[in-house]
């Protein structure tokens, strides 16, 4: 069959089976989508397809012949061409520069052709409808036009199959129209394209067929004449969601976090928020909306330019993390493999750091330690071996445990979560949705930062929209909708006057 | 007591194991043909490694902690150097009294390791290059204040001294052991020691965990040129010297033995008793090249080989065992 097939593909990160074994087949000429939740396998699968991981077991072949891809080259010699989620450019170069790099035309002695390049690049925009010199620098570029500047770096070398990775994350609705145009384009060229988001309406708009990915299984190919949203979201989750609960704010509780005029330069600016004790308030926005910036610098990392924060009504000094917690401010972050867990220690260390940087004792107890710890990994139902392996034995989802358990020790009174369940599976994405309802039932005040807006509807009762670091609205869950929600979060932005 | 799990127990053990195969070997090698007195195993030549050990031994304590926050230390060598000058000048030539003398010369290690930790942390140099400059900027102030001539304490020391009733030759490796004793239960005992692991092994996440990074990094820096420090007025005392050319080198042979020991240069791992065992591995070695024939030569040579030797075997360890 001319195309791509995957072949029982199985790969596993020591105790993590990122795929299972997993067969689809993308025809030529069509525009095909890889769906799933985050953890499910997707970006496993690309890795695979670009050459950068190579699978335990399984083939993929491309018109019927065996790919064998040892290197990021070897992909893109067999025509796949990769557009990757987070921009994986080199911002210092010019456009033509990204576009090249790595195969520039060189004359004879090596010479960089300099001249021709800037031609081609010229010719590529075109192609892509893009009005951008080839000499600018792409830090000066925004979001969008990167993205589409990796298209063209996809297409400069005759690819025949074009990977997108979540293409439009971080894309306001006029560039994601933009890019689905020039897609569309490309398709009526004949270019196979294998478009993978988690974002259905556009799935729904761009692709004839759609795989289905779930705990690293692919649950099946959907033509798109034959399904509908729901019927893929139930692929997706393995089970219908549950009607949402009916979610009012405790009434009459009293305010637990109250931020005034808060502004950080440059990505938080003069917002307002009130959290009731028993309330889960979810945050809402696009990449560089200023979600995370703004949990951060509640939580003390960084020092506000002005405004002022009060837990408890009690004022917190400016940028400090000590005094944050002290007053039972706890922050789950989002990138937990960068920003929480120490590989090189072992769990009963990750666990205990939160309250050994509150407590006043300087020694370190092993006795105490442990039994405290191995508690934490009961009562969180955290799935490993003992308190002393190291974090990387342990799946995504008890990882991200690890950090919710070790916040939980200190027992917060604001209880800050950055999108948390970013790469777990739905098995723990629950009990961490869960674990958040019952912090807020014990009195916390909870606020949720999420790109995932299903998740945000689930758990929040309240949902406040950011954009430019500047808070665009607010609205109830029984108000919030995809539509609604996406329209403030993509809206102009209400400057203050 | 268990410090940090099982790879560690395991890396002390297999150090001290290299260690002590190293001795057999040399042992059986040098076995004399006739005779019955050993050139290699006695104790006259056990204090002697232990004694010469001792100055590399101290300073890679210091150098451990540093490496194991995640940072490195260039400048071991020239605190050595500048606090045996300090120490040597002022007892020498300003006439001062011994104590006072000793207690300048490790006044020497507070204010480099100041200024480290200000160019690291406030003026945030790559520690690489701020220890660097350190290293040239303390060297030279040795310099400029001998002038190129060197203080003699020996002849003004006591003879036969017995400090605290310690002979003096003594003095380093008790120095040597006490410190490292202590510092293992500082770094593995105290909330502060399983912060400097933290920061060296995720520095984001430790930032992200309410760890001051300027308290720890300062600390780290601090001591280990004051460690330096000791170890240069243990020198000036022992070899009898003040010089600005002493220690020339060190600093790598310091950081070698951290590494020999198990510290990981990407930061996280290692540990102070390792860091001391490694440097036994090389002046036994030194001591040992030294009485075979024609060996001193290669010493270099032999040196670098072990150094990645060791290193590869523990990365192999350090794979089974996770």
């Amino acid at each position: 069959m001319p195309g791509l097939e995957f072949i029982d593909i199985r790969k596993s990160f020591g105790a993590v089976r990122a795929l299972r074994g997993v067969s689809l087949a993308v025809r030529e000429g069509e525009t095909h989508a890889l769906i799933g939740e985050n953890g499910a396998g997707k970006s496993t699968l690309l890795k695979i397809l670009a050459g950068i991981v190579s699978p335990d077991a399984g083939e993929i072949q491309l018109d019927d012949r065996r790919l064998s891809l040892s290197g990021p080259r070897d992909a893109l010699a067999h025509g796949i061409g990769m557009v990757y989620q987070e921009t994986v450019m080199f911002p210092n170069l010019t456009v033509a520069g990204n576009i090249f790099a790595g195969r520039e035309l060189t004359g004879r002695g090596g010479v960089l052709l300099e001249r021709e390049m800037r031609q081609r690049t010229r010719d590529l925009l075109a192609r892509l409808h893009l009005a951008l010199p080839p000499e600018a620098r792409l830090e000066h570029l925004s979001a969008a036009h990167s993205q589409l500047v990796q298209v063209a770096r996809a297409l400069a070398f005759d690819c025949r199959v074009l990977v997108l990775d979540e293409p439009t994350t971080s894309l306001t609705a006029a560039d994601a129209d933009h890019l689905f145009r020039v897609l569309e384009d490309l398709r009526d060229r004949g270019v196979t394209i294998l478009y993978v988001s988690h974002r259905l309406p556009e799935v729904f708009r761009l692709c004839q067929r759609m795989s289905v990915l779930r705990d690293g299984q692919h649950v099946g190919t959907y033509d798109r004449s034959a399904v509908t949203p729901d019927d893929i979201v139930r692929a997706m989750v393995g089970r219908d969601l549950p009607a949402r609960e009916a979610t009012t704010p405790p009434a009459g509780a009293k305010c637990v976090l109250r931020v005034r005029g808060l502004s950080r330069a440059p990505l938080v600016h003069n917002v307002d928020l009130d959290v009731a004790g028993g309330e889960v308030v979810g945050i809402f926005g696009l990449v560089g909306s200023g979600r995370s910036e703004l949990l951060e610098t509640i939580f003390g990392l960084h020092a506000a330019d002005s405004g002022e924060i009060f837990v408890d009504d009690v004022r917190l000094a400016r940028g400090s993390v000590r005094a944050a917690t002290r007053a039972g401010v706890a922050l789950v972050p989002e990138d937990r493999q960068r920003q929480a867990l120490f590989f090189n220690l072992v769990l009963r260390h990750n666990l205990v750091l939160a309250r050994a940087a509150l407590g006043r004792s300087i020694v370190v107890r092993p006795t105490e330690e442990r039994g405290f710890s191995t508690r934490l990994l009961e009562t969180w139902r955290i799935k490993a071996p003992s308190v002393d392996v190291t974090p990387d034995k342990l799946s995504g989802g008890n990882q991200q445990k690890v950090v919710l358990a070790r916040w939980l020790s200190i027992q917060p009174r604001v209880f800050l979560l950055d999108e948390p369940t970013k790469g777990v599976d739905v098995g723990a994405k629950d009990e961490i949705h869960t674990i958040v309802r019952q912090q807020a039932v014990a009195g916390a005040a909870c606020v949720v930062v999420s790109s995932d807006l299903p998740e945000v509807l689930a758990v929040a009762h309240r949902i406040v929209v950011m954009r430019e670091g500047r808070i665009q609205g607010e609205l109830t869950a029984a108000q919030a909708n995809e539509h609604t929600v996406m329209q403030l979060a993509t809206a102009p932005v209400r400057r203050a006057s | 007591m268990r410090p940090l799990g099982r790879v560690w127990r395991i890396r002390e053990a297999s150090t001290l194991a290299i260690l002590l195969l190293e001795i057999l070997f040399f042992g059986w090698y040098l076995w004399p043909d006739s005779g019955t007195y050993h050139p290699f195993l006695n104790s006259s030549n056990a204090l002697l490694v232990l004694k010469y050990s001792s100055i590399y031994g101290i300073a890679a304590i210091g150098a451990a902690i540093v490496i194991i926050s995640g940072g490195i230390d260039l400048s071991p060598g020239a605190v050595i150097a500048l606090a045996s000058v300090v120490t040597g000048g002022l007892f020498v030539e300003a006439g001062w009294g011994l104590t006072p003398s000793i207690l300048a010369g490790l006044l020497v290690g507070v204010i480099s390791g100041l200024v480290i930790s200000l160019l690291v942390i406030v003026v945030q140099l790559p520690p690489f290059i701020a220890t660097l400059g350190a290293m040239g900027i303390i060297r030279g102030a040795g310099f400029i204040i001998t002038e190129g001539r060197y203080y003699d304490l020996s002849r003004l020391l006591p003879r036969g001294w017995h400090p605290l009733g310690i002979p003096l030759d003594w003095w380093p490796p008790v120095v040597m052991i006490a410190l490292a004793f202590a510092f293992q239960l500082i770094t593995h005992r105290l909330q502060w020691g399983r912060a400097v692991y933290a920061v060296g092994g995720n520095e984001t996440a430790a930032f992200f965990s309410g760890i001051s990074l300027g308290r720890i990094k300062t600390s780290v820096y601090l001591i280990s040129a004051i460690l330096a420090s000791v170890s240069g007025v243990v020198l000036a005392l022992v070899q009898g010297q003040g010089k600005a050319d002493l220690a020339m080198g060190y600093e790598l042979d310091i950081i070698a033995s951290a590494v020999v020991g198990g510290a990981s240069l990407s930061g996280g791992r290692g540990s102070v008793i390792g860091a001391v065992l490694g440097a036994l591995i090389f002046g036994v070695l030194r001591n040992a090249l030294a009485q075979i024939p024609g060996a001193t030569f290669y010493d270099r040579l032999i040196v670098g080989v072990v150094v990645i030797v060791i290193v590869v075997m523990d990365q192999i360890l350090v794979k089974r065992g996770a």
